[in-house]
């Protein structure tokens, strides 16, 4: 792994000395948060204890509670607490003089300070997106069993209820920890450099949101270990199931509020220094579209987080502590739930979806060498679809039982939706039409995307017309949809991120090669996966059901295989990634010939990012247009601000 | 910043807004919080008007309304102490600003051990029916952010009794302020829809 290049090695504060003997155990790190965590573990113990038995509630010793409490709220907050997550605000609490010129959390010397907690936007970016992989690598493995399963009608290597536990941790998996908070890791590198920021707004917060995320997937994952298996209510985890099913519900219901505190605190710092950290002459309407696609991500995350925060405390309530909110039986109202996640979960959607939006239209318009098409709208459609996305919940319940008058409202704002979208596609049509194109892997995966959203999309229509839909519902058509659009999508232009930004990131090329290898068996291996999808959906194939009628075994076998296929291809990434990491061709500050910001210093950019703050005098996207520029840097920034005084 | 300088650090971000970072920051955490407590009216919604509850609250249950009237009189003066502290340091009086923190603390402090010795005498539990549920779950939600807005002034309280805050620089005593705000007029409406409609 290399390590970040020394722009001015006096910038730092020299590193901390490292601690020795007795002191380590105090000094903020793992050791710590080891005797932290037991620690904290028994506080929570002794919290649920003492208040069962205060309320005089029987038996004493109770299991959901104590997982609840114990092992999954305090003590991760002992880990958070071990590794310093909590030291400053610890120092500030206490009345001590607070040092904001310490830089010592800031930056990477060596690979070591990838493991701790770290204050740079850029190493906390690279955190992100190294754990992201991880979980969408075990996420991936996962989908290999469901598939190894379906291969053949009957079941072959799982009962009923582990199967259940595997998709359902599959789709919480790929969704909390791979396709949200890779978005978030992008944009964690990209945004300030792009707006001329030497950091976000604030840093130890950011530091915190990334902390929760490993917790949040452990938590996740570590729910197969305990009796009764892993939650198996699917990724919606309905109410009552998920309020009756194994204990292993606490662990999904618990790691959506670690990774939904983690999105919400990103979305807050993200929106802070969108508005307040811009460069001079930064104008919102000069802003890259990828800024844009963020700030309105960002707001979808403040307002709609909550939703599924409360819809998950409501089920883990009526476990834990008896409550009636969704037990019919007693006056709850069971539907509620799904009122309740799918006013998150829909909007959650565009947040899975708006930043890669944002990534396409940067990649797009520096390949096709092109002003992006219809820049203005190009934003206002993101804002469109923020409103439009918060009146289209209920088209996930045409089935439901909810009441009937409000399916045709529903379907027509569902349909409403469309438009912006579709927008969106035809600016990026627009701007590759005569354009030069340079088939690189970034713009190869961006095409990839744009092709196989819009087949996502249509799907998206058929589903939102309440007949097609009460058809089709909880077939295969619609786990082909969003796979078309989360997987053909989102991850399409996380692909595309990942490789557009590589060598800003590591001061390295990947190999096109390999880049280009690895797209085309995605490609392939997608579409063969799930394009049958659809036709045993509409023949009523039934999902989320470890068996299937013979009739489908055909079309199941071959998918399979392909999935198989579209598994390996993930190796060719992860070789690509290391072995270029490592060892590929220095990477030069500019090498897509980018007018944005972030490329306009060293890979890797240095500590604080710029020298100076740059002066921004137009617009980003002025690709083949003579003499413009996005920003002045250095000494030209000086002669701009003497000409313009 | 002079160019001799600019190594020791970061750039100085240029500041882009009038409102500052933290201000902003904290606003949009309320936003957030307040779509939080949305979902617990939706769910207390649902559990009384959707599903058309018989009687509310059930036969044989009564909430103490007076009660907590007074004690929604204690937060809502809290408010105001806080107000002055607020205005005390920026006027430059260190008296001024550490009295109202106490003020406020020690009024918030009753609000919540009055909410605590409630819920032993209400005679109902969270398991008791929607009812009981949704009041726990609105009452105690809102506690949790009495107890939080509280952990804040703390902090504040410990800093200015340690010589911080000065009439230039009060972020410290600003922020927590504003969010001590938003707990007590959140509580308003928790009392008006749950103890008084
Ligand atoms: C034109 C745009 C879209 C329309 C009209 C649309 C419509 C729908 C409808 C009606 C359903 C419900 C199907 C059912 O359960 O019977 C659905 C499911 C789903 N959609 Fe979309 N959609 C669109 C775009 C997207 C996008 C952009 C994403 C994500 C990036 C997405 C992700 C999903 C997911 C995850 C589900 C399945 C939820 C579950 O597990 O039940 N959709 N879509
Ligand atoms: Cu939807």
């Amino acid at each position: 792994m290399s390590t970040t290049e020394h722009h001015h090695p006096e910038v730092h504060a020299a590193p901390r000395p490292p601690a020795t003997g007795l002191r380590r155990l105090l000094a903020p790190g793992f050791l710590r948060a080891i005797w932290m965590m037991a620690l904290f573990f028994g506080i929570g113990l002794a919290l649920v204890l003492g208040i069962r038995a205060i309320a005089g509630w029987h038996p004493l010793w109770h299991w959901p509670p104590v997982l609840a409490v114990a092992f999954l709220t305090t003590m991760p907050l002992g880990f958070l607490a071990g590794i310093g997550a909590f030291d400053y605000w610890t120092h500030y609490a206490l009345g001590r003089p607070t040092r904001p010129e310490d830089h010592s959390g800031h930056g990477a010397r060596s690979w070591r300070d990838y493991f701790r907690v770290n204050t740079d936007h850029k190493v906390i970016g690279v955190q992100y997106l190294v754990t992201t992989v991880f979980f969408f690598v075990a996420g991936g493995l996962l989908a290999m069993f469901v598939r190894a399963e379906l291969a053949r009608p009957g079941t072959q290597f799982f009962d009923p209820q582990t199967y259940n536990g595997l998709f359902s941790v599959h789709a919480s998996l790929m969704i909390f920890l791979f396709i949200i908070p890779a978005f978030a890791g992008l944009a964690n590198y990209v945004v300030p450099l792009m707006l001329g920021a030497p950091d976000m707004a604030f840093p130890r917060l950011n530091a915190l949101s990334y902390w929760l995320l490993p917790i949040a997937g452990i938590m996740m994952l570590s729910s197969f270990l305990i009796p009764g298996g892993a939650f198996a209510a699917g990724w919606t985890g309905y109410a009552p199931l998920s309020v009756v099913g194994s204990d292993g519900n606490i662990f999904f219901q618990m790691a959506v509020q670690w990774a939904g505190a983690s999105s919400i605190m990103t979305a807050l710092n993200f929106l802070v220094t969108i508005i307040t950290m811009r460069a001079p002459g930064m104008t919102f309407w000069r802003m890259p579209l990828l800024v844009w696609a963020n700030f309105t991500t960002s707001l979808l995350v403040v307002i709609a987080t909550p939703f599924i925060a409360a819809s998950q405390f409501f089920a883990l309530f009526d476990r834990v502590l008896g409550t009636d909110f969704f037990r019919p039986e007693s006056g709850g109202y069971v539907l509620g739930y799904q009122h309740i996640f799918w006013f998150y979960s829909h909007p959650a959607v565009y947040i899975m979806m708006l930043p890669g939006f944002g990534i396409v239209s940067e990649v797009i318009s520096v390949m096709s060498r092109k002003p992006i098409f219809g820049y203005r709208l190009m934003a206002l459609s993101l804002m469109a679809i923020l409103f439009l996305g918060f009146s289209v919940w209920a088209h996930h319940m045409f089935v439901s039982g909810m009441a009937p008058w409000l399916r045709v409202p529903m379907m027509i704002t569902t349909l409403l939706i469309a438009v912006p979208t579709g927008i969106k596609v035809f600016s990026w049509l627009a701007t590759i039409w005569e354009g030069k194109l340079n088939f690189s892997t970034p713009m190869l995966w961006a095409l990839g995307f744009l092709s196989m959203f819009v087949i996502g999309g249509l799907s998206g229509i058929y589903l939102g017309a309440v007949p097609i839909d009460i058809h089709t519902s909880d077939t295969y058509f619609v786990v082909a949809h969003i796979h078309y659009v989360l997987f053909g999508g989102s991850l399409f232009t996380i692909f595309a991120g990942i490789y557009y930004w590589f060598p800003k990131m590591t001061g390295r090329m990947y190999d096109e090669r390999l880049g280009k290898l690895h797209f085309w068996l995605t490609f392939v291996g997608f579409n063969a996966t799930f394009f049958p999808m659809h036709l045993i959906g509409v023949q009523g194939m039934p999902r989320r059901v470890v068996d299937y009628a013979p009739e489908f075994a055909n079309w199941n076998f071959f998918i399979s295989v392909a999935s198989f296929g579209l598994g390996a291809s993930t190796i060719v990434f992860l070789y690509n990634m290391i072995n270029s990491w490592a060892r590929g061709p220095r990477a030069t500050g500019n090498p897509w010939r980018a007018l944005t910001l972030e490329w306009q210093v060293s890979s890797p950019p240095p500590t604080f990012n710029f020298d100076e703050i740059p002066q921004v005098v137009g617009n980003p996207y002025e690709y083949g247009v003579p003499g413009a520029r996005h920003a002045v840097l250095g000494e030209e920034r000086v002669e701009e601000l003497e000409r313009v005084r | 910043m002079s160019t001799a300088d600019a190594h020791a650090g970061p750039p100085v971000a240029h500041q882009s807004s009038r409102v500052s970072a933290p201000v902003l920051g904290m606003f949009l955490f309320i936003g957030s919080e307040i779509m939080l407590f949305g979902a617990f009216f939706t769910v207390y919604f649902f559990a009384r008007v959707v599903n058309n509850a018989p009687a509310w609250p059930p036969e044989g249950l009564e909430l103490p309304v007076l009660v907590a009237g007074v004690n929604t009189a204690i937060l809502v003066t809290s408010s105001f102490t806080m107000h002055w502290a607020l205005q005390s340091v920026k006027r430059g009086s260190r008296a001024g600003l550490q009295a109202g923190l106490v003020l406020t603390l020690a009024m918030g402090l009753t609000f919540l051990l009055t909410q605590m010795i409630e819920y032993t005498r209400v005679g109902f539990a969270p398991r008791d029916g929607t009812f009981g549920s949704t009041f726990y779950g609105l009452t105690g939600l809102h506690g949790a952010h009495v107890f939080i807005g509280l952990t804040l002034l703390t902090f504040a309280t410990v800093r200015a009794f340690r010589g911080h805050f000065t009439a230039e620089h009060h972020h410290g005593v600003e922020i927590p302020g504003i969010y001590w705000h938003f707990v007590d007029v959140m509580w308003i409406v928790v009392y008006a829809s749950v103890y008084l409609l």
